[in-house]
């Protein structure tokens, strides 16, 4: 099999599934390393420069809600999901079911 | 300065000023959380080396500030790199034909510069192509930054697609040759279903007639210039060619003429090829050819050649026997100034009353066709 070929078709496979699931770990509020951590021990590995640009633009686009405050005496951006976020994330959760059992009767 | 400290600078460097600050926090969060992390592992300070490398995990600066961008990720997105690599395409072959037929033209008048004229066809080609890239560029650019989405993107129709296949050499090539599978795929659809044989105009023929006349209409303006057609050789050296004033009475007549047939060819390519519309559009644009060329034949007058202190105009018309004309010019010996006027002015005598006549055999041919073609 072709190793290169594979991890190209593995991160296109991937990369539509990482805002589910950002979205479906912020309904707990987390900051940027937090939340990368919390993905990782999930087996969700994502790089910090696709998570945090990700984050912002789900927050422009009326997903997430942020605040900073100071924690272990440094000042954090924490996010959780809005109103909206929830809506996005239940729909997308739907989504993501049908299409998995979809593929399982296929696969 | 600190190596984060630096790392970030160089990131802020690249964002916009409104969230820069923001966007430099939440990063200098981020690398000193893992900082933190990895020094708890290790139970003691980091190195700048080590500091480095979670630096180097993180991504190199213009390419973090790049994912914070809010405007698209490529210059030319997927949806809109097909219509650039056509446009690309399609404006090369054009300028390669622009140039070929300015190479021919500078070699017929001057065949002795063809080095020159060869490398001014290179030189014109490389420019014209760089300069039809960089415009497609920045023009896609523009409207991939602004998410302009025009309605060809959008709202196409099949019977325009044919307009497309006009990027494909090998069909150019087949279609100049005439060969009778080009020319089935050139045809206008109505016409092969309803069995009419008379000769039609497909989109090809209307292409090639836009780019000649686009040419013709630049050099007409002084866009462009094709020295041989001004100045040629003759054994006896140089000669100079001025325009008679008729040119100059009938400038306006000409470009006007010569603009709307590019609009019927390019509502011929629109169209995929002729069909009653453009049939129809091409009867008033002969007839005012016809006006035209009996314009210039009347007015007898077309050039003067100028030689030194020797001066002969070129002239015919219905004032001239232009037979008898021709076969005088035929039969003079040598060639002189005044031998090469009486030749000149007899070739466009016969070639205005030529073009007359087929002018006029064209109007009947597309009243005819009108009348034998159903609607598409």
């Amino acid at each position: 099999m072709d190793r290169e070929l594979f991890e190209t078709m593995r991160l296109e496979l991937r990369r539509g599934t990482l805002v589910l699931a950002v979205l479906a770990c912020l309904r707990t509020e987390r900051y940027g390393y937090t939340l990368r951590q919390a993905l990782a021990a999930d087996g969700l590995e994502i790089e910090e420069s696709t998570l945090y640009p990700l984050l912002r633009r789900l927050e422009g686009q009326g997903l997430l809600t942020s605040e900073w405050r100071e924690e272990e005496k440094r000042k954090k951006r924490f996010y959780v999901l809005s109103p909206g976020g929830e809506a996005m994330l239940a729909a997308l959760t739907e989504e993501w079911r049908g299409i998995n059992a979809s593929l399982e009767r296929l696969l | 300065m600190d190596i984060i400290e630096r790392y970030l600078e160089a990131v802020a460097a690249q964002l916009p000023t409104e969230d820069r600050e923001d966007i430099v926090a939440e990063l200098r969060d981020l690398i000193l959380s893992r900082v933190e992390a990895r020094e708890e592992e290790l139970g003691r300070a980091l190195s700048d080396e080590e500091k480095e490398a979670i630096l180097h995990e993180i991504g190199h600066p213009l390419i973090v500030a790049a994912r914070y961008r809010k405007g698209p990720d490529s210059l030319i997105g997927p949806e809109l790199f097909p219509y650039w690599l056509f446009g690309a395409k399609a404006g090369l072959i054009v300028i390669a034909a622009v140039q070929a037929l300015g190479l021919l033209i500078s070699v017929l008048g001057a065949p002795a510069d063809f080095g020159r004229a060869i490398s001014q066809a290179f030189h014109g080609f490389f420019s014209g192509g760089l300069t039809l890239l960089g415009a497609l560029t920045l023009a896609g650019a523009i409207m991939e930054h602004y998410d302009i989405k025009p309605k060809w993107l959008t709202k196409w129709r099949v019977r325009d697609l044919s307009a497309f296949g006009l990027a494909d050499p090998a069909k150019w090539g087949a279609s100049l040759a005439g060969t009778e599978k080009a020319k089935s795929e050139w045809l206008p659809k109505g016409a092969r279903v309803w069995g009419v044989r008379a000769e039609t105009r497909g989109a090809a023929d209307a292409l090639w007639s836009l780019i000649f006349s686009g040419i013709f209409l630049l050099w007409w303006m002084g866009v462009i210039r094709f020295d041989a057609l001004s100045q040629f050789t003759l054994r006896s050296g140089e000669v100079a060619v001025a325009a008679a004033p008729i040119w100059s009475t009938l400038y306006g007549v000409i470009l006007a003429l010569v603009a709307a047939g590019m609009v019927v060819d390019a509502v011929t390519i629109a169209r995929g090829g002729a069909d009653r519309v453009t049939w129809a559009l091409r009867i008033p644009l002969a007839a005012a050819a016809i006006w035209l060329a009996w314009r210039l034949f009347d007015a007898g007058w077309w050039f003067t050649l100028t030689q030194g202190e020797q001066v002969a105009k070129v002239m015919g018309g219905p004032a001239n026997r232009i037979g008898t004309e021709l076969l005088r010019a035929l039969h003079l010996e040598g060639r002189g100034l005044e031998e090469t006027a009486v030749t000149l002015g007899a070739v466009l005598s016969w070639v205005l009353v030529i073009a007359m006549v087929g002018y006029g055999v064209s109007i009947v041919q597309n009243l005819w066709r009108i009348a034998t073609t159903r609607a598409r």
